[in-house]
């Protein structure tokens, strides 16, 4: 699809970060997103290419203002919630009882 | 359905959830070889980048039998095909202004290509 995700060649993107230094996730969260793909896509919940595309059918300017791993957790939450495994009201409670952990 | 354990997760990120297959498909291009790249425009997945439409470029290495993302992400079948690093020089891809000295090797899947 010509989605926003395709942006070889485009300009106005400022700079692209290559410092090596750069740590693997900048919030500890990030680290949760990654792991889940291993714990659903080898066991039939999605395909990575699915997974793929869950990304590029984002929102244009909300793929632009969010961060790559916010791009993983929303394909989860379209791919799981689209395909039955959770529902979108059992993600919803869930989000709010921890929000109400965290205070 | 296969349990996730802790011995299989460091090939899992090694590997990067590869999705070579071992199957045979028709190798229809060889190093050397210089191909067009079709003029896509599925609404649906694909890995082929928009900037490469239409571009002509010369195969530098065949990377073997993969899954086809374009298929795979709507159920539509594994599709299985060969994907070639094909180098596309600067000048092609972003025109006269580009460095005459420069290249950019793509992994491009068959079904993307057509013989130039």
């Amino acid at each position: 699809m010509n989605g926003i995700h395709d942006l070889g060649g485009m300009h106005g993107f400022g700079p692209i970060d290559i410092d090596p230094e750069q740590p693997l996730f900048r919030n500890d969260w990030e680290r949760r997103v990654f792991a889940l793909f291993f714990g659903c896509a080898p066991h039939g919940f999605f395909n990575l290419d699915e997974f793929r595309h869950a990304v590029e059918r984002m929102d244009a300017a909300e793929y632009l203002e969010l961060s790559y791993y916010e791009h993983w957790l929303h394909a989860y939450e379209t791919l799981l919630v689209g395909n039955g495994a959770i529902t979108a009201e059992e993600y919803a409670t869930r989000c709010a009882e921890i929000a109400q952990e965290a205070g | 359905m296969d349990i996730l354990t802790p011995d299989l997760v460091p090939g899992m990120l090694a590997n990067g959830a590869t999705t070579r297959v071992d199957v045979d498909a028709p190798l229809r291009f060889k190093v050397g070889d210089e191909i067009v790249v079709r003029n896509l425009n599925p609404t649906g997945h694909t890995r082929l980048p928009r900037y490469l439409r239409g571009k002509r470029g010369v195969v530098e290495h065949a990377h073997g039998v993969f899954i086809f993302p374009d298929t795979h992400a709507h159920h539509k079948g594994e599709k299985p095909q060969h994907v070639y690093g094909v180098r596309f020089s600067m000048i092609e891809l972003w025109g006269d202004g580009a460095s005459p000295r420069d290249c950019c090797i793509v992994d491009v899947f068959d079904d993307y290509m057509d013989p130039l």
